[in-house]
């Protein structure tokens, strides 16, 4: 008997146990700033959360559609600058700027994607960091709106007030948890419905080959921009996001290359085209960057006894190692291309899906 | 329902140049319904371009292409497909990494927005290719017999009046070819119209009503089978260089 | 007209060493048709061997080319040997992917060796100047711009000339064609990365008495040397070469005329015309 490579037919959507393992997550992280009031653990979610929703942004557009776009910071800047642009210099509350923001991005992703989606291949790539950069150098040289390098710096986001009650106060970090749980769930429930729907169906033939995908009647476009628009939708929703809760952008740190190389990376390290990949991806960045960054392996070292806390080393480690957490991108997405082009996920069930073809092979002896 | 007698698809005065060279030149002919016509020629004798013409992937440099009295011209492929006339490819593309039936389903899709719909298309399609007990398998992993069957059974999913087939046998071996000799007589039992590329000589006199033989971009002749075979002009510059 | 003569002349002079990097990228894209997103951060690299030649061990920057060039082609060679060519048959993303996780491996590592402190180079000439007429020519730009075409010309006549350069050609065209012509292929992947990073190295040896010195010096090099060589055509050896000149003089001229601020912004706007209207470039041939 040949190997069967049979996939998991994705069209009946996701397996039961993950159903159960999805909502089992979603209430524990529910009720997690019950329990832990530690600020450094909230902030640490926070950021998984905004990684979270940035990767299954992108994967909708990049991992289902294979369009490759190294430039998603434009539409993370675009929701960051405009609702804190609105905030600061016009005093419009957050909730009534994200509206303006939302529909930018959507109106620039269908722009955008007119003119770029004619590229393909290495050509497309190019052409979504050039249009990132463009975005960047606005957002520096545009003084008057956005303060250009110096950034914009919130005096505080405006509590939410409801006939004359306060219902949210953002004085801590728990509402930006909530805020990005919720966020992040939405965009893997977008993810579950777009891969079951013809949206999702096409936007995966035309990764597999755009001229067959157009034989069968696809407009490659028109179906590319879509996919664009709704994926720019959430990224700009998390740069908002991003932008209140740590109160501080600059066009570096809000537009910037990095970001949109951080954006792929979280889906590419999980495993693009899947549900979780993201979130897996997500994960083990934030995970492993925050290690670096609070010298957590440096201080894993000196317990371990491998590393003098005051030997030269030692010091060097501590002084070094925080701020080139980046370093640790570099690696896992050489790691990740070499080893695991299906990411960490995939290279999960292809092992899974080798052990049962195993088995079956076995049993049918 | 057009007329019986007037054509499905009518091909006028087609040229096509790439930079200064001629891949077709003033190609005419047309198709009535129901009829399978075969398009032959040797080697670079432009039955590809002219395919790729029809279907929307260029426009051609001059001429005409009518397909239910239709101007094609400036279309793109996915609106030929959507009017009804779709094709295969001579290299199969595969969409690799989804599963067979949901190849078949892409097809489907262009007829309906529900997916569970375009699953039930599909997997008719699937019986009528014979492969409906590997539609979970990943498209990429079929021998190229059976995916030759599943470009065969995706575009069928469209729900076409006619059917532009390139080289469904190419590279099959002789049990293979015969099942889609059968698949092709079957298709027109359901009224489907067909043009067929195709080298294996046998096979395309058995199968078409209708011979179309290009050579050098040019329509050399056209007729019933049996008309071609013994047309002199064919047999010295294409069967008799085939019989060489 | 003499801010135009003015800005026209720095935007050649500099335009020299954007040639020397494009032309690098090119190579290893004609070669292997990876585009090489860590290419900046050869430039970088370049960039802090000269600096280091010159504060240890006394190198003027101008002559230091003569040991960074080999540093950097060996390098690049151990670099493609390693990890590129594994990834030849890739899909084009991963490969892009993984050249840019190289870019971050190279910028963190000086940046955990070196720190992100700005290094500069002064040399007796580096502020040095002298007038043209009404135009003033600055004395390092001038010597960089001159050696520049000393390394092209030396680069012209070793892939026109000599056997390996031809068989570079060859592999560059149409690399099943060269393999079956006997040509190594596998070798000449290794040649063209290490001469792309050793030109690119030997461009940031060039500027480093003009430039700031850091880790992340590299980004914006590597997306000119896109523009360059898509302006070029990718693979156009002559196209890179020529690309180089036109962009460092249109970043000059709108610098002058427009703001210094956005003169990059004209220039990314122009590579997407041209990647729209003319996607083959001035040399390339069109691949549709």
């Amino acid at each position: 008997m040949p190997p069967r490579t049979r996939t998991r037919t994705r069209a009946r959507g996701l397996s039961a146990f993950s159903i159960v393992a999805f909502i089992a997550a979603v209430v524990l992280l529910a009720l997690f700033p019950k329990f832990v009031e530690n600020p450094y653990a909230v902030h640490l979610m926070v950021t998984f959360f905004l990684a979270v929703i940035m990767g299954e942004a992108w994967n909708l557009i990049g991992g289902y559609g294979g369009q490759y776009s190294v430039g998603h910071a434009a539409y993370f800047g675009i929701g960051a600058y405009t609702v804190l642009v609105l905030l600061q210099t016009n005093g419009v509350a957050p909730w009534w700027g994200l509206l303006p923001a939302l529909a930018l991005a959507l109106g620039v992703a269908a722009i955008v994607g007119s003119i770029t989606f004619r590229l393909r291949g290495p050509y497309f790539v190019l052409a979504s960091i050039a249009v990132a950069e463009i975005f960047r150098l606005v957002a520096l040289n545009w003084k008057s709106a956005t303060n250009g390098a110096e950034g914009i710096l919130l005096s505080g986001v405006p509590p939410i007030v409801i006939g004359g009650t306060e219902i949210v106060n953002f004085s801590s970090k728990v509402p930006f948890y909530y805020m990005g749980l919720a966020l992040a769930v939405l965009t893997v429930l977008v993810t579950v419905w777009f891969q079951g729907s013809k949206l999702g169906y096409y936007l995966q033939a035309i990764r597999e080959d755009q001229d067959a995908a157009n034989s069968l009647g696809i407009p490659l476009t028109f179906y590319k921009n879509i996919a664009l628009m709704i994926s720019a939708f959430f990224t700009a929703w998390a740069g908002a996001l991003y932008g209140l809760y740590v109160g501080f952008i600059d066009p570096q740190t809000a537009v910037g290359l990095d970001i949109s190389v951080q954006i792929v990376l979280t889906a590419i390290i999980g495993g693009i085209g899947t549900v979780f990949g993201p979130v897996v991806g997500a994960a083990i960045l934030v995970a492993l960057s925050e290690a670096l960054r609070s010298n957590a392996i440096t201080d894993l070292l000196v317990a371990g006894g491998l590393v003098s806390e005051t030997s030269s080393i030692g010091i060097f480690l501590k002084d070094h190692l925080s701020h080139a957490h980046m370093l640790i991108y570099g690696f896992l997405v050489a790691i990740v291309i070499l080893f695991m082009p299906d990411g960490v996920l995939g290279a999960v069930n292809n092992a899974a899906r080798r052990r049962r073809a195993r088995a079956a092979a076995g049993g049918a002896r | 329902m057009s007329e019986t007698d007037s054509p499905i698809l009518d091909i006028q005065h087609v040229s096509k140049q790439f930079g200064g060279l001629a891949a077709n030149s003033d190609v005419s002919f047309s198709m009535t319904e129901g009829m399978i016509l075969g398009l032959i020629g040797p080697n670079g004798a432009g039955k590809t371009t002219l395919f790729n013409c029809i279907t929307g992937y260029y426009p051609p440099t001059k001429g005409d292409v009518i397909f239910k009295g239709k101007r094609l011209n400036g279309m793109t492929p996915d609106q030929v497909c959507k009017l009804g006339m779709v094709r295969t490819w001579q290299k199969v593309r595969p969409l690799a990494k989804l599963s067979v039936i949901d190849n078949v389903v892409v097809g489907a899709l262009v007829r309906t927005g529900s997916v569970p719909e375009a699953r039930e298309i599909a997997r008719e399609q699937l019986h009528v290719v014979k492969l409906a007990h590997k539609a979970d398998f990943l498209a990429g992993g079929l021998p190229i017999g059976e995916r030759k069957k599943l470009e065969v059974a995706r575009v069928l999913a469209t729900k076409p009046d006619l059917l532009l087939l390139d080289e469904v046998m190419g590279g099959l071996n002789p049990a293979e070819s015969e099942d889609i000799i059968q698949l092709i007589l079957e298709i027109k039992q359901r009224g489907l119209t067909q043009m067929v590329i195709e080298h294996d000589m046998k096979a395309i006199m058995r199968i078409s009503d209708r011979i179309v033989v290009l050579n050098s971009g040019e329509k050399l002749a056209e007729g019933a089978p049996l008309e071609i075979v013994s047309n002199p002009e064919v047999v010295t510059a294409y069967l008799g260089e085939a019989h060489t | 007209m003499t801010i135009f003569l003015q800005s026209l002349l720095s935007g050649i002079l500099i335009g020299g060493a954007y040639a020397l990097i494009g032309v690098g990228l090119t190579i290893i894209f004609g070669v292997m048709r990876i585009i090489n997103f860590a290419h900046g951060d050869l430039v970088m690299l370049g960039m802090y061997a000269s600096y280091f030649l010159f504060t240890l061990g006394n190198v003027d920057p101008f002559v230091s080319i003569v040991f960074v060039f080999p540093l950097l082609f060996l390098f690049g060679a151990i670099l493609q040997k390693t990890v590129i060519n594994r990834v030849l048959n890739a899909l084009p993303q991963n490969q892009i992917l993984l050249t840019i996780g190289i870019g971050l491996i190279l910028s963190n590592t000086m940046m955990l060796l070196f720190t992100s402190d700005y290094r500069i180079i002064s040399t007796s000439y580096s502020s040095g100047s002298f007038r043209l007429g009404e135009i003033s020519v600055s004395t390092p730009l001038l010597l960089s711009f001159g050696i520049t075409g000393l390394v092209t010309a030396i680069l012209y006549w070793f892939l026109l000339k000599t056997d390996t350069g031809q068989a570079i050609r060859a592999t560059a065209q149409d690399r099943d064609a060269a393999q079956l012509m006997g040509v190594n292929v596998k070798r000449m992947s290794v040649l063209a990365t290490g001469l792309g990073a050793g030109l690119a190295a030997v461009a940031g040896a060039l500027i480093s008495p003009t430039y700031y010195i850091f880790p992340q010096v590299g980004q914006p090099f590597t997306l000119k040397a896109f523009v360059i060589v898509v302006l070029g055509g990718m693979g156009s050896v002559m196209g890179a070469t020529v690309g180089g000149i036109i962009i460092g003089a249109t970043e000059s001229l709108a610098g002058a005329y427009i703001s210094s601020g956005l003169k990059d912004l004209v220039v990314y706007v122009l590579f997407l015309l041209i990647l729209l209207f003319k996607p083959a470039g001035l040399f390339g041939k069109s691949r549709v």
